[in-house]
């Protein structure tokens, strides 16, 4: 008897040491345990050798620590990287654990780590938004709104990050123009064509606020803005010694700036009548264009609210 | 870990450029007078010296402009100076240039300078028929000249057939 028992005995202890080689065989025990101690190197290793496997892609949670993991290395290494890699993995693991697993908890898990990491690409985004980086501050934009959507799909709330994203944008196309001014008149013609395709692009920001909130003050008062600065310019660049055909063309191409400024101040004024940057910006624009009657009507009305 | 977004530290309205209308339009005037400079041929005796503009009114704008041009311009030789006179002015001017305000005292100027040459530009429709040589005026919103030729050879000038051809033609 006492032999049987001593041998049912092994026999549990083989079984127990089995199940307890077989859990920390399980990948996912162990990327995690790495995860853990802070191994996020060896977490990784195993995570994307397990992502190979038929059965674990089709675990949620498989793909809620991949991003969980992910998201560490971002936090630990690549946090100054706008175009952070990690961060990516760390977004595409939780939008498929997001698809993957419905239970209560993780959807909220993931939804918490999709917002956190969608707040670093939008604060990317903006900071990016310069005369230098502005274009993989779009790229990050796009992203930020792809991922934003995952874990608020109100168009209202993310309308406003919209708005102010492009009125940055806006800001950032219209300093370019400022900058180039003080840029030597052979650059300035080499640069032409980039400035026009700045001017456009910076309309193009300020209508798509324009669309986003019909009666945005700001964004067509600096559309009108943009036209009247960019027609005015095109005289201000001038050579004393241009000949009379070329001042002509000048002539022609800023005053069609001008008619392609006017309804833009013209509706910023009707919005806000009393906004004294906009009275003075039709007052400019009546007088560019030799109309002095409209000109001396915006200066008296101009004048008016200065003196209160 | 919560992590506060931006506050976009954008332009929320861009700022018109620092300079006033009224100097793009002077600076198209600026162009003009300079163009003169080239297609008008003074006598032997007014090419030494400065180039003398002088101005009869007042608009600072205008001026500075033309002095901001004298900085960098020259006639032939000749340094350009502009000075702001009085229709009775004695100053031997190449171009005198009657401003819109003053343009009743075109008479008077043309008395003046009756045997001097001198290109008279005004500033008011119909002033090249009352004989002002270069009339600036607005067509299409855009800044044109009118040009009378016997106004301006009457002065001892001669003018290029390429300036009659571009400005609109007074007789």
């Amino acid at each position: 008897m006492k032999h049987v028992v001593k041998k049912l005995g092994m026999i549990l202890m083989l079984l127990i040491a089995s199940v307890v080689s077989a859990q920390e065989e399980d990948p996912l025990r162990v990327a995690i345990s790495h995860l853990q101690k802070g191994s996020l190197d060896s977490a990784k290793m195993v995570i994307d050798q397990l992502i190979t496997d038929p059965q674990a892609v089709k675990d949620g949670n498989v793909w809620y620590y991949r991003g969980f993991i992910y998201k560490s290395i971002y936090n630990k290494w690549e946090k100054k990287d706008k175009q952070s890699n990690s961060r990516m993995e760390a977004l595409k693991a939780f939008k498929q654990s997001l698809a993957i697993d419905t239970t209560k908890v993780t959807i909220a898990e993931n939804r918490k780590n999709i917002k956190y990491l969608t707040t670093t690409l939008y604060n990317d985004a903006c900071t990016s938004l310069d005369s230098i980086d502005y274009k993989l501050g779009i790229e990050t934009f796009e992203l930020f709104k792809e991922y934003y959507m995952l874990i608020d799909s109100s168009q209202e709330n993310f309308k406003q990050y919209n708005i102010k994203f492009l009125q940055a944008l806006g800001s950032v196309y219209a300093k370019i123009f400022e900058d180039d001014k003080a840029v030597k008149s052979e650059i300035k013609e080499a640069n032409k064509n980039k400035k026009a395709e700045l001017l456009k692009l910076a309309v193009d920001a300020y209508s798509k606020i324009i669309i986003l909130d019909p009666n945005n003050n700001s964004a067509y008062y600096n559309i009108g803005t943009l036209y009247y600065e960019h027609g005015a310019n095109l005289i201000r660049q001038l050579d004393y010694g241009t000949d009379i055909p070329t001042l002509n063309d000048a002539q022609d191409n800023t005053f069609t700036l001008y008619r392609q400024s006017l309804p833009y101040l013209e509706k910023a004024y009707k919005i806000d009548p009393t906004r004294i940057q906009t009275l003075y910006g039709l007052y400019s624009i009546y007088y560019s264009l030799n109309e002095l009657e409209k000109s001396n009507e915006f200066k008296r009305i101009l004048d008016e609210i200065e003196k209160k | 870990m919560k992590k506060q977004i931006y506050i976009l530290l954008s332009i929320v309205f861009i700022t018109l450029g620092a300079d006033r209308p009224e100097e793009t339009n002077a600076k198209i005037k600026a162009i003009y007078i300079y163009n003169f400079t080239k297609y008008i041929e003074w006598p032997e005796s007014y090419r030494q010296g400065n180039f003398v503009i002088g101005i009869i009114g007042s608009n600072n704008t205008l001026i500075n402009e033309l002095n901001k041009m004298a900085t960098v311009k020259t006639v032939g030789n000749q340094h350009l100076e502009i000075k702001n006179i009085s229709p009775t002015s004695d100053v031997g001017c190449h171009i005198i240039y009657l401003l819109s305000d003053n343009s009743m005292q075109l008479a008077e100027v043309m008395e003046k300078n009756k045997n001097k040459s001198t290109l008279i530009i005004t500033d008011k429709a119909g002033l090249a028929t009352k004989g002002a040589g270069i009339n600036f005026v607005v067509q299409e919103n855009k800044q044109k000249i009118e040009l009378n030729k016997s106004n301006i050879e009457r002065y001892k000038l001669k003018v290029a057939s390429s300036l009659v051809e571009l400005a609109i033609q007074v007789k």
